[in-house]
């Protein structure tokens, strides 16, 4: 499975001078397994970029939607495979009570937010609610779980041969609880990511800006380590970036998260930041991932 | 790998809230296992519920009762809790805990079922002192 960092940003977009390295688009991960089919986790604005990259030939994809915040949809309707007939997407997200999938999404992409309303698309686009049980898209097992954040959330595994990844941006695990002493169980997307090759997770706030921020839907920095620790994450980088943060600041966050995981006595290379363009080979037979930036 | 330790995410956040709580409460799973109190209730109880874990239906009877007005051990299957979860519908009663040092606390139970798209995952309820007698439950 190859893993592809689009969009690494939380929010919202931060383009500009001070974001480069890290990059300003918002949430977007491509993947491609090993059976060659493609799926994209999320659909921020580093979707746009991730469209342009695919052939212009007739292509089946999977988007997988955490959840429908705008940093998590807003590329969409400017995806080019989207305005190509020959595409087949099929996008899946949270279940919700009030709404089916299409119609909230509808809700952004239709007038006036949106120049397209859903119908309008060329492609063949289908919805789909997450079921309950694990199910199959090509040769990997895909897994959903509801999520610690605001609104109907969920976090994904992805499971193909002997690799794993665990895709869980928006997440709050330590709202109310000590991940620390908490038991395995009652620890939110605690199975999603238990013993994951690779784990990508929210990091937006450092330590000193969380007080600030509880009950928002994210983690800090502390959280990010304590979640990777206590489920065993072979890999994790930290993802959903706070748009203030800027590429010097997000240096400075590495360095403490590095040093802090070598004190839990973690292996200081497990920990990273998400950078925009940035690759991840898993390779489909046991073996640890690499990284290519 | 198996999926089938994780607690429902409406469980767990029901526990975060809970925790922060100074009322004694009680969640139940959607099977009726007692599976968390809270800080307050182990007061009342005399036991926390780390030192206690996860109990069946005949171990909480003879550690706490309930009991009825008439002093009668309530059947765990006819407490509120346990009745939220199974009928999916709010309950309410009066009755009567022992604590771990034998003293006994009059209190009101009210229980709700905590639904969910996904159907029911269990019930909370919360403890209030009884306003008919006196039971020696702090403000917590
Ligand atoms: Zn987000
Ligand atoms: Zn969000």
């Amino acid at each position: 499975m190859k893993v592809k960092l689009w969009g690494t940003r939380g929010s919202i977009p931060a383009p500009g001078p001070e974001t480069i390295r890290y990059g300003g688009n918002t949430s977007c991960v491509g993947v491609t397994l090993a059976d060659g089919s493609m799926l994209a986790l999320d659909a921020g604005t580093g979707i746009r970029c991730l469209g342009l990259a695919l052939p212009d030939e007739p292509t089946r994809l999977h988007i997988l939607l955490t959840h429908l915040h705008l940093d998590h949809i807003q590329g969409l309707v400017f995806f080019a495979p989207a305005f190509r007939p020959q595409t087949e997407i099929v996008i899946w997200g949270p279940a919700s009570p009030e709404a089916s999938l299409r119609d909230r999404i509808a809700r952004y992409i239709s007038a006036p937010l949106s120049p397209v309303e859903v119908r309008e698309l060329p492609c063949d686009v289908s919805f789909r609610h997450c079921p309950e049980s694990e199910w199959e898209i090509g040769s990997a097992r895909i897994r959903s779980a509801s999520v610690s954040h605001r609104g109907p959330t969920l976090g994904y595994r992805i499971d193909d041969g002997d690799s794993s990844l665990a895709y869980i941006p928006d997440h709050e695990p330590a709202l109310g609880a000590d991940l620390e002493a908490l038991e395995e169980d009652w620890i939110s997307g605690f199975e999603l990511a238990r013993d994951a090759s690779l784990l990508l997770h929210d990091g937006q706030y450092t330590d000193a800006e969380y007080p600030d921020h509880v009950g928002w839907g994210h983690s800090a920095t502390s959280h990010a380590l304590s979640f990777a620790r206590r489920t065993g994450a072979e890999r994790t980088v930290l993802f959903h970036h706070d748009p203030l943060h800027s590429d010097e600041q997000l240096d400075a966050l590495g360095a403490e998260a590095r040093e802090r995981w070598g004190e839990l006595g973690g292996d200081a290379g497990a920990i990273e930041l998400a950078a925009e363009r940035n690759e991840y080979e898993l390779p489909a037979r046991a073996a640890k991932a690499t990284a290519t930036a | 790998m198996s999926f089938v330790t994780q607690k429902p995410l409406e469980l767990i956040l029901a526990r975060n809230l809970m925790s922060a709580l100074s009322t004694p409460a009680f969640l139940v799973d959607e099977g009726g296992l007692l599976v968390f109190y809270n800080e307050a209730a182990g007061m009342l109880l005399g036991k926390r519920f780390e030192e206690l874990g996860t109990v069946g239906p005949q171990e909480w009877g003879s550690l706490f009762g309930p009991f009825d007005e008439s002093g009668e051990p309530i059947p765990y299957d006819d407490l509120p809790l346990v009745r939220a979860v199974r009928a999916g519908r709010p309950a309410h009663a009066e009755l009567t805990v022992r604590s771990t040092d034998g003293s006994r606390h009059d209190v009101e139970v009210s229980a709700f079922p905590i639904q969910t798209p996904h159907g029911s995952q269990g019930a909370i309820a919360v403890f209030w002192p009884s306003l008919a007698g006196g039971n020696g439950m702090g403000p917590g």
